[in-house]
């Protein structure tokens, strides 16, 4: 008898699979003959942008799809066992036991009035047959495996008493309590701070390989599939376009899809006189009946046949397979960054220009009043006295983990929060282009009634002035004088950011404060977006304050970047500088933690995540608000807070032992 | 009637149209409101004349719902009596909408003190219950159609005002108004272009309800006595002259009750329709 499961051959194998959501629009083909195969051990992204239906595939695979959604052909072959034939009750003893999922949303997967300990040890129990000691022991060695502090007593604890990244622990603590031999991962991390993604992903990759577990990963960051994957599924308009391993993929992507889709990225030290290369169009409406293929409207190589049929995966170079039309090497992509016309006088950082925002010593602390106990009022230190400028023309970035006070400086300098004490000023008007496109427009105003609102606000000149204003506007943002007739919801993502850009600059600011603009949007449009900033902010002369998680944005779009830890600027610098030469541990941490879309670059990088998470900035430690987590940690940082100080030639760092 | 026409061709390619339960709530209050209209015009005794001598008269064609124990038409006294239910259901509704749109919105924009203030009012009033509340205050102020009107008014008011004030307090955080603040817009101004139409349609379909409700209650308070005062006819102290001759005249009583619970069921069904069309998440 040989107990060890076996290294190779076929796990899972998916054949035509097909699910449809019939809705009152029509029915959308969310999978459309989807096949390919997970081997033993083995760990396979699929990536695409929502409504590519990477989601609607993976929950297909156990018939975990809600209403309407329902799988309408294929197989799905766990080994030997065809799981679209099971009953119901024969698939409830694979899901969990052989197949564990873990979805993005932890909060909504975990029973909020349970305990923990009870929603682990009751499928252990069933699934492994074991007592309820023996199954709570074995929940807490899992909870200890997955990074939990004192699983004995965390195990106890309801799910709300614990952050997003603590909750997705326990989910995949679950997930692999029972020693299934796939994970179904739905973009297990998206909701988390890059640092505790870096965190999870590491432990992810160490424990399936450990427990010799398949893995399916379904992701729209192509970081993460460089970072972690062996092979690649790339989901277009629910078909697979692109098969293979994932370095053949990421050099030599043969679907022209792909290819757009790897250089809409900013890369690290992309130039920022380059524009970044963009797949115009968006994806299909998915309710309309499709015939060909579904990306030959945005295909630059688009041919005569691809509107006829729908092209097979067929076998290409290095052993992946793509469905194209266009012969191999033909189909290259002509999405190729151009460059943006730079006025000869430029001079990027300047020191003598124009200040447009001056910060000083800001500082914002939100009290909780507790009526009838005045003794428990606590104080929330979101922003402790810091100190930004941002000159005529330029960007500032401002990063840091969801929690460091970045959003809370952005509303002070919209005049949305008063700040506890320190100085704003404001060369002229800030106005805002917000991270939720959905939220940020009164959905009972039409698109020309929104940017028009900031003019009538203020009176500027009469009715047709106006109307030749926004007519500007649009035009500026790139959209045409037909959506101004449109309700917002009947835009898509990536033209409701366009209105939010138009509508923050009609009243011609000085500055413009984008917080997070991109992060809602996929990462097609993505490039367009910021492409259109950066555009903008060279035409006006704007200044930009551009707040994102996503640090190889910033990188891009930034001249400067400010730092934020706990509500504390601690490195501040020329954007280049700083992410290739960080001077401040947490810096080079984040940056760190951020995967590059390149597993060769991945595969070099020696990259010691983060221990551990961000302080509540109600107990900030004393000393270096960062000594809980850094590496280099020593007695000075406990006892004796650092200071902003000059390191090298243009850098400003706050750390007692700045490289 | 000419104006009209709009309004009509705009019904009938509403979504609100579209929805069966509306649909069928307009059936039934149609024709209710078509009769108490032209009540006057039909060969009916007229609703407080008497006749002696056709008395607990059975449903018949000269008297569609019989007569009572004065020999008064019933139908007649029903239609009367629609009228002032609808009266008074249309009334309240309107009392509690413009009074919660004011108050809720004051209070959820506001917060602080006046948002305190106006709470500790309405938790107060919430602490009783709605037809004790009517019954106190009709004690107080009298008996008559004014009186009915302003105590179950009362009792609708808080209501209407928690939920214009909830409704406040999740629009308040949305980017949009955050948008507006940074242009500096006047609060009337937030008020009028951004609070008011992202929340009327919610109140109207608390309004439909509370119409229906206010004609129930304004029903029991007539039972009892406290509403509207005999001769002038209601439908609930029609009911309360047939109660005691439900053996031998069941007439009396019954048919105006199945036009109260047909129209707290058809403004139910409208408040239902209404939401429906509204909510786009809801439509099965």
């Amino acid at each position: 008898m040989n107990f060890q499961p076996p290294q190779s051959g076929t796990l899972l194998d998916v054949q035509d699979l097909c699910t449809e959501f019939r809705t009152d629009g029509g029915t959308v083909k969310a999978v459309n003959k989807v096949s390919f195969r997970v081997d033993k051990g083995e760990r396979v992204a699929i990536v695409g942008e929502s409504g590519s239906g990477k989601s609607a595939m993976a929950m297909s695979l156990l018939r975990l799809l809600a209403h309407p959604g329902k799988v309408t052909g294929g197989r799905v072959m766990l080994e030997d066992r065809d799981l679209s034939l099971l009953s119901e009750r024969q698939l409830n003893t694979i899901r969990g036991r052989e197949v564990g999922t873990v979805f993005q949303d932890p909060m909504s997967s975990l029973d909020p009035v349970m305990r923990v300990s009870k929603q682990m040890v009751e499928p252990i129990m069933r699934n492994l047959g074991i007592s309820k000691e023996k199954a709570r022991a074995q929940a807490v060695r899992w909870l200890d495996k997955v990074g939990i502090p004192e699983p004995e007593l965390r195990i106890d604890a309801f799910p709300f008493e614990m952050s997003g990244g603590m909750r997705q622990r326990v989910m995949i603590a679950m997930a692999l309590s029972c020693h299934p031999r796939l994970i179904i991962a739905d973009e297990p991390t998206t909701a988390l701070d890059v640092t505790i993604q870096a965190q999870i992903v590491a432990m992810l990759k160490d424990l399936t390989t450990e427990a010799g577990a398949a893995m399916l990963f379904i992701t729209h960051d192509l970081g993460l599939v460089a970072r972690f994957a062996d092979k690649v599924a790339v989901m277009y308009a629910g078909q697979i376009v692109e098969f293979g391993p994932v370095g053949g993929i990421f050099s030599e992507p043969q679907h022209p899809y792909t290819q757009s889709l790897l250089r809409t990225i900013p890369s690290p030290g992309m130039l920022k006189e380059t524009r970044l290369p963009q797949i115009p169009g968006l994806p299909p409406d998915m309710r309309k009946p499709m015939t060909g293929c579904p990306f030959r409207e945005r295909c630059a190589a688009a041919q005569p046949d691809c509107a006829s049929k729908m092209p097979p995966l067929t076998p290409r170079a290095k052993g992946h397979t793509a469905a194209c039309w266009v012969p191999e090497g033909l189909g290259e992509s002509n999405l190729k960054p151009e460059s943006r016309s730079v006025p000869k006088n430029a001079t990027p950082l300047d020191r003598e220009r124009h200040v447009t925002v001056e910060i000083n010593n800001l500082v914002k602390h939100f009290t909780s009043n507790s009526m009838l106990f005045p003794s428990k009022r606590s104080v929330v230190k979101a922003v402790n006295g810091i100190n930004l400028r941002v000159l005529k023309g330029e960007t500032l970035g401002i990063v840091g983990e969801s929690g460091c006070g970045k959003s809370t400086v952005a509303r002070m300098l919209l005049g949305l929060e008063a700040s506890t004490s320190g100085e704003i000023f404001t060369d002229g008007l800030a106005q805002m282009v917000f991270q939720d496109p959905s939220s940020s427009f009164n959905p009972k105003m039409k698109i020309a009634d929104i940017i028009e609102e900031p003019l009538m606000v203020k009176n500027w000149g009469d009715r047709d002035s106006r109307a030749k204003r926004v007519g500007e506007l649009i035009d500026q943002v790139g959209l045409e004088p037909t959506h101004l007739t449109r309700y917002p919801n009947q835009l898509s993502g990536g033209q409701r950011q366009r209105v939010a850009v138009a509508r923050a600059l009609a009243l011609k600011p000085s500055v413009v404060v984008a917080d997070e603009p991109t992060s809602a949007l996929d990462v097609s449009v993505r490039a367009q977006i910021i492409n259109l900033l950066a555009d903008l902010k060279q035409d006006l002369g704007i200044s930009f304050v551009f707040i994102s998680h996503d640090l190889l944005t910033v990188r891009y779009i930034a001249d400067r970047i400010a730092v934020m830890y706990l509500g504390e600027v601690v490195e501040y610098g020329p954007a280049e500088d700083v992410f290739s030469r960080p001077v401040h541990p947490y810096t080079r941490a984040l940056i760190d933690a951020v995967p590059i879309p390149d597993p060769k670059l991945e595969a070099g990088r020696q990259s010691t995540p983060l221990t551990g998470e961000l302080p509540s900035p109600l107990n900030i430690p004393k000393g270096c608000s960062f000594v809980t987590r850094c590496p280099m940690a020593t007695e000075i940082c406990h006892a004796e807070k650092p200071v902003l100080q000059k390191h090298r030639k243009s850098r400003e760092a706050a750390c007692h032992h700045a490289i | 009637m000419r104006s009209l026409q709009p309004i009509v061709a705009g019904l009938r390619n509403s979504k609100l149209m579209a929805n069966k339960k509306a649909r069928l709530a307009v059936v039934i209050l149609l024709p209710i409101l078509f009769l108490t209209a032209i009540a006057p015009l039909l060969p009916l005794q007229a609703p407080l004349e008497t006749n002696l001598r056709a008395m607990m008269q059975p449903p018949s064609f000269e008297h569609p719902f019989g007569t009572d124990k004065m020999g008064r038409d019933i139908l007649s006294r029903t239609l009367e009596g629609v009228k002032v239910s609808l009266f008074v259901g249309f009334s309240v509704a309107a009392i509690a909408l413009v009074a919660g749109m004011i108050f809720g919105t004051l209070a959820g924009f506001f917060g602080g003190v006046i948002d305190r203030l106006i709470m500790t009012v309405v938790d107060i009033f919430l602490a009783f219950p709605s037809l004790l509340l009517a019954i106190g205050l009709v004690a107080v102020v009298g008996t008559g159609l004014v009186p009915v009107i302003l105590a179950i008014s009362m009792a609708d008011v808080p209501r209407f005002i928690r939920l214009q004030r909830s409704q406040v307090l999740s629009l308040r955080s949305r980017a949009f108004i955050d948008a507006a603040r940074t242009v500096h817009a006047s609060q009337a101004w937030m008020m009028r272009r951004h609070i008011a139409p992202n929340t009327i349609a919610p109140m109207l379909v608390a309004g439909s309800i509370a119409a229906a409700n206010a004609i129930l209650v304004e029903a029991s308070l007539s039972f009892l006595g406290l509403g509207i005062m005999p001769p002038a006819p209601s439908l609930g102290n029609i009911i309360r002259d047939g109660q005691m001759y439900l053996q031998q005249a069941w007439w009396i009583s019954t048919l105006p009750g199945l036009v109260i619970l047909l129209i707290a069921i058809s403004l139910h069904f409208l408040s239902d329709g209404v939401r429906e069309a509204l909510d786009p998440r809801s439509r099965g």
